[in-house]
């Protein structure tokens, strides 16, 4: 569904990734597990176009994503929880909700699918005329998913969802991907909670310094040792 | 007490305009004062019981008539004669101050009141309120011979240029600080369409489209190679497009245009070669004077209604006249039929006033030689833009206004204006939703240009000229002001915030100094007898000298006392005073 082949990509000067090649098949859940700096963010900005790539390719059912500019890209059915949320502070959660599906071009379904969200976070159901930026951490989380869920995404981009929740919400959050996902949604997802992230995953990658280093279905890449060691944490 | 202290503040502001201006002003300030008094004390109160409001506010009204009154009677006997004015007739003086006493009162206590209704009752009667005022007044204007009228007119074109600017800065948040140039190509674009410069007399209905056409045309030109810079990088472009287009307009004195390949590619190469041209150059345009440089473009056409009088003449332009009306009548009633079937009486109302002023614009009834009809008929003179009578130059801007207040707010409410303000907000996050930044940066620059080239295809028709001078810098700047100061991103707030500028500016300040100077070389002047303090104290004492002071200062001060403007959008007063206005509803 997803293939990066060979993906470099600079901040100025400096190489952030030096030949990232994944994939991501149709409905799964595939992670990219690496500690700060990895490349990991990086790896997501430049699916979505945020950054350009200097070579290789990203490839979405046959469309070359790299040639596209960001708002084309999100035209093509790849939707972004973006790390540090970047809701709309100043909009209210529904009309950030209705912010994520500018780009569909289907109304009929916007009401069921505004339920459907609601359905998933209940929370943001109660806050629905609350300022964006008046949420709580973990609020604006799942308005940032919720956003990205609006636009009917063939795959959905999730950059560190767990980052600076209660270990409580974690869980709910993780349980939520997971439930996105068996409804056919298929989930790239960047995580330092690496525990968290295989243990719901598919797949999973290892990114050590903006290069691959590791990859395995995710049950494997937990038992294996070097990954113990270094993220999981175990000795 | 809380009241009585407002009465009196009210009651001082009125009084002193009254000083300012005297005669009639009296009854017309007067009623203004009551329905601001009205407002600013009818809030306080809990939503029931309107005649205990109405009793409650009474005596603050009765004070602020009382100050009001005596100002007016202590200007009529004491100023008039210390300015060198003879005083007004005691029964006229009167009268005036009999209906500003009553004016005053009775607005207060009925505006007041009117908040104790359900908040949907009170909203149709103020906007009916507001109808009415707006449609009267260039009738009391006339009647009590004040002239305020061309003066508003002035301050209802900075009306439309505030809007459009608002959706620039407002809505997209980019600041552009080279508005005006804007303003001046729609003007010019009129200056040149219909005027004796270049003998083209377009009809002004079709140039004022022609002219919001150009200058969106040209806020797509400055926009297209700026608008990926940002914030102040944009804000520093859009000051230099600002001051070229003056310059630019002042010294298009003397175009020639001629065609390149045959009058210097073609002599060039052949030169090279050695041979002898005689070619003839093809010249477009010759030494033609485009704008007149300082002089100015004038006189500029006016335009006219296509009015269709009693006894016209057959012939093509009748025809013509009873289509356009007939369309425009069946226009507005297949939306008034779908209304009543739809059973939307507001909309009913509103329609069917506007159906009777199309008709009453278009045919005037015969003029019977005496009474009532012929009277009416001389006072709204319908069809009819002269230069000496404001009248209908202001019922067309209101015309404009309501347009662009319609078209504005269906923008804001659009995909478009979602767009806009999601770019305001954060524009990554923005792209992220599919939104192009680009095409959506620019097309609020479009917009913004178009609602400025209507507002100065207006304005050269106006004034019947227009000079460089007018569009400079300071211009483009009290545009933003009208903007911030009246609330940015909130349409009432920049309306209130265009009126309450620019009649500070048109209206008080040219009063203040004639009141200033008629005051000094009559009381003042004669009793000075050092010559040297004499003359440094006539040549000091204008206020529109120090008319950007003022100006400043004010800014200043509101910056400091209400940084989000007079009305503020919701969003910005949340922003800024986002902890009192959480403890204010924790309140309620």
């Amino acid at each position: 569904m997803l293939e990066l082949k060979d993906v470099h990509t600079y901040y100025g000067n400096i190489h952030a990734l030096k030949g990232i090649s994944l994939t991501v098949n149709d409905g799964e859940i595939v992670t990219l597990i690496g500690s700060n700096g990895a490349g990991k963010s990086t790896t997501l900005r430049t699916i979505q176009g945020l950054n350009k790539p200097r070579s290789g390719s990203i490839v979405l059912d046959g469309t070359e994503l790299h040639k596209l500019p960001a708002h084309q890209i999100a035209t093509m059915g790849v939707a972004q929880s973006p790390e540090g949320r970047m809701i709309f502070p100043r909009m209210t959660v529904l009309e950030n909700l209705e912010m994520g599906a500018y780009v569909r071009k289907d109304r009929s379904t916007f009401n069921d699918d505004l339920e459907h969200v609601f359905k998933l976070f209940p929370r943001l159901k109660e806050r629905i005329n609350q300022k964006g930026g008046t949420l709580s951490g973990g609020e604006q989380q799942m308005l940032a998913m919720g956003r990205a869920l609006m636009a009917k995404p063939k795959i959905l981009l999730l950059d560190e969802p767990s980052m600076g929740l209660a270990p409580l919400l974690v869980e709910l959050i993780f349980d939520i991907i997971q439930e996105i996902n068996k409804e056919g949604t298929t989930v790239l997802l960047v995580e330092q909670n690496a525990l968290m992230a295989l243990s719901i995953a598919h797949r999973g990658y290892v990114l050590q310094t903006g290069e691959i280093i590791l990859s395995d279905d995710a049950q494997s890449l937990k038992n294996n040792e070097m990954v113990k060691k270094s993220y999981l944490g175990v000795e | 007490m809380k009241y009585i202290r407002s009465g009196i503040t009210f009651g001082l502001i009125g009084g002193g305009l009254t000083l300012l201006f005297g005669g009639w002003s009296v009854a017309v300030i007067g009623s203004l004062m009551g329905v601001g008094l009205g407002l600013a004390l009818g809030g306080g109160f809990e939503r029931k019981d309107p005649l205990k409001i109405a009793v409650t506010v009474l005596p603050s009204a009765l004070v602020a008539a009382v100050i009001l009154v005596a100002l007016s009677f202590y200007q009529n006997n004491v100023v008039q004669e210390a300015i060198g004015k003879r005083p007004f007739a005691a029964n006229l003086a009167l009268n005036a101050n009999l209906i500003g006493f009553f004016g005053s009162v009775l607005f207060a206590a009925f505006v007041a009141a009117i908040h104790g209704l359900p908040q949907n009752q009170e909203r149709a009667i103020k906007i009916a309120l507001l109808a009415t005022l707006v449609v009267l007044f260039p009738f009391i204007d006339k009647l009590t011979a004040l002239r305020w009228t061309a003066q508003i007119i002035f301050a209802l074109i900075f009306v439309i240029l505030g809007l459009g600017l608002n959706i620039v800065v407002g809505y997209a948040g980019l600041l552009d600080l080279g508005y005006a140039a804007f303003f001046a190509i729609g003007a010019y674009t009129t200056g040149i369409l219909s005027s004796p410069q270049h003998g083209v007399f377009l009809n002004f209905w079709l140039v004022i489209w022609i002219a919001a056409a150009m200058a969106a045309v040209w806020g797509l030109m400055l926009g297209a190679p700026t608008l990926p810079l940002r914030g102040d990088y944009l804000a520093i472009v859009t000051l230099g497009f600002g001051e070229i287009v003056p310059v630019l307009f002042k010294n298009l004195t003397d175009v020639t245009i001629r065609e390149p390949l045959t009058c210097w590619i073609l002599p060039g190469l052949m030169n090279l070669f050695g041979a002898q041209t005689t070619m003839s150059c093809i010249t477009l345009v010759e030494h033609e004077d485009l704008t007149a440089g300082d002089k100015g473009i004038s006189p500029i056409g006016r335009p006219s209604l296509p009015v269709i009088s009693p006894n016209e003449a057959m012939g093509l332009a009748l025809v013509v006249k009873v289509i356009v009306l007939v369309l425009i009548v069946g226009l507005i009633g297949y939306y008034l039929f779908r209304a009543i079937s739809n059973k939307q009486y507001k909309r009913v109302v509103g329609l069917a006033a506007g159906l009777l002023a199309v008709v009453a614009f278009f045919i005037p009834l015969p003029h019977p030689e005496k009474g009532f009809m012929a009277t009416l008929m001389a006072v709204i003179q319908p069809g009819e833009f002269k230069s000496n009578d404001p009248t209908t130059w202001y019922f067309l801007i209101i015309a404009i206004i309501l347009l662009s207040i319609f078209v504005i707010q269906r923008l804001r409410d659009s995909r478009l204006g979602r767009a806009w303000m999601a770019i305001r907000e954060d524009e990554l996050a923005a792209a992220q939703m599919g939104i192009d930044p680009v095409r959506t940066k620019l097309a609020a620059f479009a917009m913004g240009a178009t609602f400025s080239g209507f507002a100065g295809a207006f304005y050269a028709a106006y004034i019947a000229g227009i000079f460089p001078s007018v569009f400079d810098f300071s211009t483009s700047i009290i545009i933003l002001c009208v903007v911030i100061l009246g609330g940015i991103g909130n349409i009432n707030g920049v309306i209130v915030g265009g009126l309450a500028i620019m009649t500070a500016d048109r209206l008080f300040l040219p009063a203040l100094k004639d009141f200033l100077s008629s005051l000094l070389t009559h009381t003042i002047l004669p009793s000075i007898s050092d010559p040297v303090v004499q003359l440094a104290v006539k040549d000091n004492a204008n206020p529109i000298l120090y008319r950007f002071l003022l100006f400043g200062l004010t800014l200043v001060i509101m910056m400091a006392v209400r940084p989000e403007g007079l009305i503020p959008n919701a969003q910005v007063r949340a922003e800024m005073h986002g902890e009192e206005v959480a403890a204010e509803k924790a309140k309620a």
